[in-house]
């Protein structure tokens, strides 16, 4: 008897394990990952049916007139940074179209994999952000709402006032439009003065080069007897980190054109070098993997950081943020002459832009809220709330007073200089994360005083991009 | 069910069988929905270059299968995915069972001690992960702290995966001390009393009626546990940093499976993985039936 139930209860667990294995190819790790924030996704849009039927051209027809009053919508983003301040223009935008709408925020890497899990299986949010690495694969399979009509009839959204890179970035190459720029993003350094002020090393100004960052990181690494790093940059910093030392020295991570990259070229091999020599002072790769370069920041064991201006809050907020002061990006002295040159400083920059789904319950009020949104009124408001700069152009001087005690003029002063657009292709994840992990710039990383795996990387990753390209 | 047995049924018969169709039809659909079709779908899906969000799949055989077979990232997963069994398992038995014991006896307090170890059972899974990283932490964590050393735990690729299968074992002792703890209750006391009259003391007692008493039990939790194990996840995705140094001698299989098929967004690849998985699993299920006629003792 005890046989039997005991071999039934056997049976059952290897089918329900094995079942629940198989099966997790759809279903299981996405819900797993997301945890909460999971279910919020699932439960956006209900009526789908209903979205069917309003194919996005027909219910142009009235646009710019905010949404008849009543329904709701779900808002999804990855920056609770941001979330007060959004839901703060929001709500504004609630009290005049009737339509009340709550901001759900999901972190960053479980963001894409519910809003494609969303979009595969048809019950995404109805606005959310759209970002460089992905929004092409969005743009090309209609999943998201066409906004031409809408922005054609709306006198408050002209595309032209947007920063040219951003609105490229989410016009598709038949001309669809398929996001509003929301915001910009630039890179500043930031330092701790504390910790400066302590070891008695001069602090960075708008004129530093990189080899002064990597002459007062040595000091004050060297002076605290490894208590203190002067300098933190994991692998993932790429965006606010490495990258901008490439395009620095001349190269580039990925072309123009979007197909190749110059990361093996002499140049870029100059500007890993400039990393690598600075690594050497800076916390080692096994700490910044286990703690965060932003964390070790805010409890004082790391004298300067980059960051970027999406991130400002977060440091304002923190405990110790009287010591904290942002200077311009450093720039390198390529030529050798004292002065910086036109093509020596560069400042990664992004836009994340405001889309639709296409298979929204309620088209119109989605366009109505992220005209409001983007709108100059909106884009002021966002950059006075001091949630980022605004992603038209000429409307950003108010983030610079935003926060109060606190000069972040750094990130609007780099615009002086070149920025480039933060490098993407088709699949930008696939090359991203390999460049980080081991066979791209981690052994490097974890082994920064040997020049030559450095220039081993510095090949591995032109062949890491141009194999995942070809993929694409 | 056959026309022919249609026929013949009485009416009373038919309601009947009416009746147990629409008993079992929630649990059929189920099983079918969430179960069977997804299962299915993977099979197909790792015969197919998948294109985004599951549409415009294109058949190409078996040129996943050799893709995947042929990368050594699948081969060292699947070695760290053993790795982490070879610890969780044998561990979790053992500990769980000389706490089963213990805590079997009638003592003052043993349902106190019992909550206490199954408590790790109630927690979720990511929570434990998470507490668990921070003691780790090389800097500012807990362990290094007490012990003053400036270990690693979870960056030195030479002990990361002893790291991580540590906090399996510390989760699944609770849950497998309370089936071991209900198979000993199993167990006829007077067993005991015998060899206790013949002078057998408790070791002896231990490892000539308990554990072989006992092995129906141990069988079950070794063969769950088992498939448990090697389809780990959640562990390493939320200890382990992408930057990590010791992320490819730690990764599980399914892991990697979720990083391509979600993060890269190659479900085709992703499900090959998956399936290279399942055949693992099942020949691992074979020998451990196989197995069970050999060493497991039923009265």
């Amino acid at each position: 008897m005890k046989k039997k139930v005991l071999s039934m209860l056997l049976a059952s667990a290897m089918v329900l394990s094995l079942a629940a294995c198989g099966g997790s190819g759809s279903a299981a790790p996405a819900s797993d990952a997301g945890g909460t924030d999971a279910a919020a996704a699932e439960e956006a849009p209900a009526e789908e049916a209903a979205a069917e039927e309003a194919p996005a051209e027909e219910a142009a027809a009235d646009t710019a007139a905010p949404a008849s009053g009543g329904g709701s919508i779900t808002i999804n983003i990855w920056d609770s940074n941001q979330q007060p301040g959004l839901q703060q223009i929001v709500d504004e935008w609630s009290k005049e179209s009737g339509v009340s709408a709550k901001i759900e925020v999901v972190d960053w890497d479980n963001y894409w994999t519910l809003l494609e899990a969303g979009a595969s299986g048809g019950t995404m949010p109805d606005v959310f952000w759209m970002h460089s690495n992905t929004v092409q694969m969005y743009m090309e399979n209609d999943i998201l709402l066409k906004l031409n009509d809408y922005i054609d009839k709306d006198d408050t959204i002209d595309m032209s006032k947007y920063y040219e890179g951003i609105v490229n970035l989410y016009t598709r190459s038949d001309g669809n439009i398929y996001a509003i720029p929301k915001d910009h993003d630039t890179i500043a350094l930031l330092y701790n003065k504390a910790i400066f002020d302590q070891y008695g090393v001069e602090c960075p100004t708008d004129e530093w080069t990189w080899e002064d960052v990597y002459e007062a990181a040595a000091k004050i690494t060297e002076a605290s007897g490894g208590e203190v790093y002067g300098y933190a940059m994991n692998t993932s910093n790429n965006q606010d980190g490495w990258y901008n030392l490439v395009y620095d020295y001349g190269a580039q991570i990925i072309n123009d054109t979007h197909d190749g990259t110059s990361i093996g070229s002499a140049e870029g091999k100059a500007g890993m070098e400039m990393v690598r020599k600075i690594l050497t002072v800076a916390a080692p790769q096994s700490v910044v993997a286990e703690t965060g370069t932003d964390s070790l920041f805010q409890s004082g064991k790391v004298a300067m950081i980059t960051q970027g201006s999406w991130m400002i809050n977060s440091f304002y907020t923190a405990e110790n943020h009287a010591d904290y002061y942002w200077a311009l990006l450093p720039y390198a002295d390529v030529n050798g002459n004292g002065t910086c040159d036109d093509g020596e400083r560069y400042s990664a920059y992004n836009g994340l832009g405001w889309a639709a789904s296409a298979a929204t319950a309620n088209p119109d009020a989605c366009y109505s809220l992220i005209s409001y949104l983007c709108s100059e009124e909106g884009q002021k408001k966002q950059a006075e709330l001091g949630i980022t700069m605004a992603g038209m152009e000429g409307v950003s001087d108010a983030f610079a007073n935003a926060f109060d005690g606190m000069d972040v003029s750094a990130f609007v002063k780099i615009e002086d200089y070149r920025l480039f657009f933060r490098p993407y292709t088709r699949k930008t994840t696939v090359w991203e994360d390999a460049l980080q992990q081991q066979g791209g710039f981690l052994d490097p990383w974890q082994n920064p005083e040997d020049p030559a795996l450095m220039e081993q990387a510095c090949d591995n990753a032109q062949k890491i991009i141009e194999d995942a390209i070809a993929a694409e | 069910m056959s026309e022919k047995k249609k026929k013949g049924m009485t009416a009373a018969e038919k309601r009947t069988a009416y009746w147990a169709w629409a008993f079992v039809a929630p649990t059929i659909i189920g099983l079918i929905v969430l179960n069977f079709y997804p299962a299915i779908n993977t099979v197909w899906q790792s015969l197919c270059k998948t294109g985004d969000f599951g549409r415009g799949n294109t058949f190409v055989g078996f040129a996943n299968y050799a893709k995947v077979l042929s990368a050594g990232e699948t081969w060292q997963s699947l070695w760290n995915t053993i790795k982490y069994a070879l610890i969780e398992v044998p561990f979790g038995v053992v500990i769980a069972l000389i706490l089963a014991v213990f805590l079997n006896q009638k003592l003052k307090g043993t349902s106190v001690f019992r909550t206490i170890f199954f408590l790790p059972m109630v927690c979720a899974p990511a929570a434990v992960a998470m507490v668990w990283k921070w003691l780790y932490n090389q800097q500012f964590g807990l362990l290094n702290n007490i012990f003053h050393t400036n270990v690693a735990w979870i960056s030195n690729p030479k002990i990361a995966w002893i790291s991580i299968a540590i906090i399996g074992v510390w989760s699944v002792i609770g849950y497998n001390m309370v089936l071991f703890i209900s198979g000993l209750q199993e167990i006829p006391g007077d067993y005991y009393e015998a060899a206790s009259i013949d002078g057998a003391n408790g070791v002896r007692q231990f490892l000539s009626i308990t554990v072989p008493l006992l092995s129906p039990t141990t069988f079950f939790i070794v063969q769950t546990r088992l498939i448990g194990a090697l389809t780990v996840f959640d562990l390493m995705f939320m200890v382990m940093d992408k930057t990590n140094l010791a992320l490819q001698k730690t990764q599980s299989i399914v892991y990697l499976f979720y990083t391509y098929a979600f993060t890269n967004g190659n479900k085709g690849y992703g499900a090959t993985l998956v399936m290279v998985l399942v055949v693992f699993i099942m020949i691992v299920t074979f020998i451990m039936q196989k197995a069970e006629k050999k060493f497991v003792y039923y009265n």
